[in-house]
């Protein structure tokens, strides 16, 4: 089979994998070595489905010899399947990067013969990268749940990110759709990638040149909705790795239906609402002060399909509105609905200058349809009278979907992918 | 009828900041700075020329760079590159803000000439960003990797830093048509001359097989029941789309348009 088609089958195959981060790891480049990694990250293209280009994404191998019921690649589905050769993988790498179609590379895998051999297979791609080649753009590499900690850990010491998909978020669910994996064989990988992360910071608090571990962290992926796990289950798992496990990222990923197993829901299209609430709920846990127990609870264990999670709290928590805009601090603000974290920052620092508008809020990227029900400028309200959450969440929802899901479109959630950082001036 | 007064300058950065020079000290009120070469004349306007002098540029660049903030300097520069056409009173409304409210100016988010120089700057700076992603090198014959961009806005002089970082072991070219200009890097350092053409071109004999690949991966990587060309054109705006491998009409590697 020639390269192409190898590479059709296997980009196809890793497509459902959600992140697409690059950014988060600063590597400059070596006297006479090719590429850098920017914090910032770079897309590099978008794809039909309106999706950032970052990285190449592939699949070593869509050979494998588990039977995952959610899983394309299982055992028993018959496709067209392909393994590329590390040096395949290496010189795909290298030429996109110098044409500068990529950042780097993004290397999962079906498991091949055994979890094992698969790893050495990512030893073997990343160690030509990185020693052969000088290569010093981004690499992402999915551990393999069941490889050895020794592997796991020399292929760490060339990459900047490692992850490992929980894919399901309870063990029921798991034991139930992919009898092979267990949490534990996927927790403890995590587990010790986070160890080995935090003993190499201290190694290069005494040694400088010890050489970086996994510097971008490591991230892992939910599916969706393939059991009848629910948002508050998913929100807390995520906020236990975010806490526990020092995770960088969790990402969310709808169920699309891959085969007939009638283990498996049906649906027409995948549920991709829940996924933007949850992506919404992730980015308040992260960067908004938010506890999951806040968003959800036993009571109300799913997201509000047409309401965001930030307006859903604020209504369940309208007592602590209206907010003065000239008075709360950075941490208030940002629980405002329609106010971000951008917005929140040029509130703050444009206080020092005088008294902030109403008309400033807009210039501020402030979404005022929102925001007006919840807060006083100076003293004056512009939302409606009675404060009566049940008004305002008719007003909310009546209004253009595209007008208010742009406060937290997944644009923001690119999170400053287009705040460049400062590079002086070039005269 | 007292007319308007227009300042000319010959369109380099230099050439701005000493009309910003002379304006402090002549204690002008100019209603426009403008490169020669955009001039439209009209008879309600009175033009005055400024001579490039490098002594007054440094002046007024060391000036803004201790009295402001280097970050505030290096808007004023994007704001030049913008090309847009009033950039030249934008930036002499925005240095008057500057001065006035010293090292903290640029955070004074509702200030209407900081606000209006702070959205330039973002265009500048998500052209620069978006470039650093959508600029397609191809590898020629002799080598070399030959970019070709038409950004909206001046921006090659800030994407060679970049370039030379990452690919610093390459030798390549980065050629804005529009403008006629080009970074040429060697390995050691990078100069920006201006360019017409490169002439006849031949690339390295598996140039096209690495497009067909990367055509073919792009095509692939998409997931086809959550099509979306409407975000995928608002990131990607189509007038960009031309000089891109994967997205343009491709005639013997090369974009059908340059070719016409
Ligand atoms: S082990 Fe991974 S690739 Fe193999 S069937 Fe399960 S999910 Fe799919």
């Amino acid at each position: 089979m020639d390269v192409i088609n190898k590479l059709q089958i296997l980009a196809d195959a890793a497509k459902y994998d959600v992140s697409c981060s690059s950014s988060g790891s600063s590597r400059s480049n070596k006297r006479g070595g090719l590429g850098n990694a920017q914090a910032a990250g770079i897309c590099h293209s978008w794809s039909d489905d309106g999706r950032c280009i970052s990285l190449l994404k592939i699949l070593m191998s869509n050979y494998c010899i588990y039977d995952c019921a959610y899983c394309v690649n299982r055992l028993s589905n018959d496709l067209p399947r392909a393994t590329f050769t590390p040096e395949e993988i290496v010189d795909i790498t290298i030429n996109f990067y110098k044409r500068n179609y990529i950042e780097g590379l993004f290397l999962s895998s079906a498991v091949v013969k055994s979890p094992n051999h698969t790893m050495e297979m990512f030893k073997k791609v990343v160690m030509d990268l990185r020693e052969k080649e000088n290569f010093n753009g981004y690499i992402h590499i999915k551990a393999i749940p069941g490889a050895d900690k020794d592997l796991i850990d020399s292929v760490g010491k060339y990459v900047d990110r490692m992850s490992v998909n929980i894919e399901l978020p309870t063990d029921e669910g798991l034991k139930m759709l992919a009898p092979d994996k267990n949490h534990n064989a996927i927790l403890n990988p995590m587990k010790n990638i986070k160890n080995e992360i935090v003993r190499n910071k201290e190694e290069k608090k005494i040694f400088k040149n010890t050489p970086k571990y996994v510097p971008a962290g490591q991230t892992t992926q939910l599916i969706v909705g393939a059991t009848r796990d629910s948002d508050y289950k998913i929100i807390n798992l995520a906020e236990g790795l975010y806490k526990g496990y020092d995770l960088k990222r969790v990402y969310y990923s709808a169920f699309i239906p891959v085969s007939q197993n009638p283990l498996l829901p049906r649906y027409e299209k995948p549920p991709l609402i829940r996924e933007n609430r949850l992506y919404q709920a992730d980015w308040l846990l992260r960067f908004y002060g938010f506890e999951a127990g806040e968003l959800l609870d036993e009571k109300n264990e799913n997201f509000d399909l047409l309401l965001d999670p930030k307006c859903d709290w604020a209504l369940r928590n309208i007592h602590h509105f209206p907010m003065e805009i000239n008075k709360v601090d950075y941490n208030l603000l940002l629980r405002v609905p329609g106010i971000g974290v951008k917005s929140a920052l040029r509130i703050v620092s444009s206080r020092r200058f005088g008294k902030v508008t109403f008309d400033d809020l807009k210039k501020m990227g402030v979404v005022l349809k929102r925001a007006k029900y919840f807060i006083t400028c100076d003293g004056k309200y512009f939302g409606i009278k009675s404060m009566d959450s049940n008004q305002i969440k008719k007003n909310i929802i009546g209004m253009d979907e595209s007008i208010y899901s742009k406060q937290l479109s997944m644009f923001e959630l690119q999170g400053g992918v287009f705040n460049e950082k400062g590079s002086g001036l070039s005269l | 009828m007292k007319k308007d007064l227009v300042y000319l300058y010959d369109g380099s950065f230099e050439g701005l900041l000493t009309c910003i020079y002379e304006v402090y000290y002549r204690r002008d009120d100019p209603k426009q700075i403008t490169s020669k070469e955009d001039l439209t004349f009209s008879l309600v306007e009175e033009y005055v020329h400024i001579d490039t002098e490098m002594d007054k540029f440094k002046k007024v660049y060391e000036s803004i760079e201790s009295k402001i903030s280097r970050e505030f300097l290096k808007t004023v520069f994007y704001l030049y590159l913008s090309e847009d056409k009033d950039s030249g009173i934008i930036v002499l409304n925005y240095i008057r803000t500057g001065y006035k409210y010293g090292k903290d100016a640029m955070n004074y988010q509702t200030n209407p000439y900081i606000r209006a120089a702070n959205e330039i700057y973002r265009k500048v700076s998500l052209e620069r960003h978006r470039f650093l992603g959508l600029l397609r090198f191809k590898m020629l014959e002799n080598g070399i990797l030959y970019a070709i961009i038409e950004p909206d806005h001046n921006i090659i002089s800030i994407l060679g830093g970049h370039f030379s970082q990452r690919m610093s072991n390459e030798y390549w070219i980065i050629h804005d048509v529009k403008r006629s200009i080009a970074v040429f890097y060697n390995k050691e350092q990078w100069i920006i001359k201006s360019f017409e053409s490169i002439g006849n071109i031949s690339f390295q004999e598996n140039e096209l097989s690495y497009q067909s690949l990367w055509k073919a991966y792009y095509k692939h990587i998409a997931i086809d029941n959550r099509k979306n060309i409407r975000q995928k054109k608002s990131y990607m705006p189509t007038r960009y789309w031309k000089h891109l491998v994967e997205e343009g009409v491709q005639k013997n590697g090369f974009n059908k348009t340059n070719l016409d």
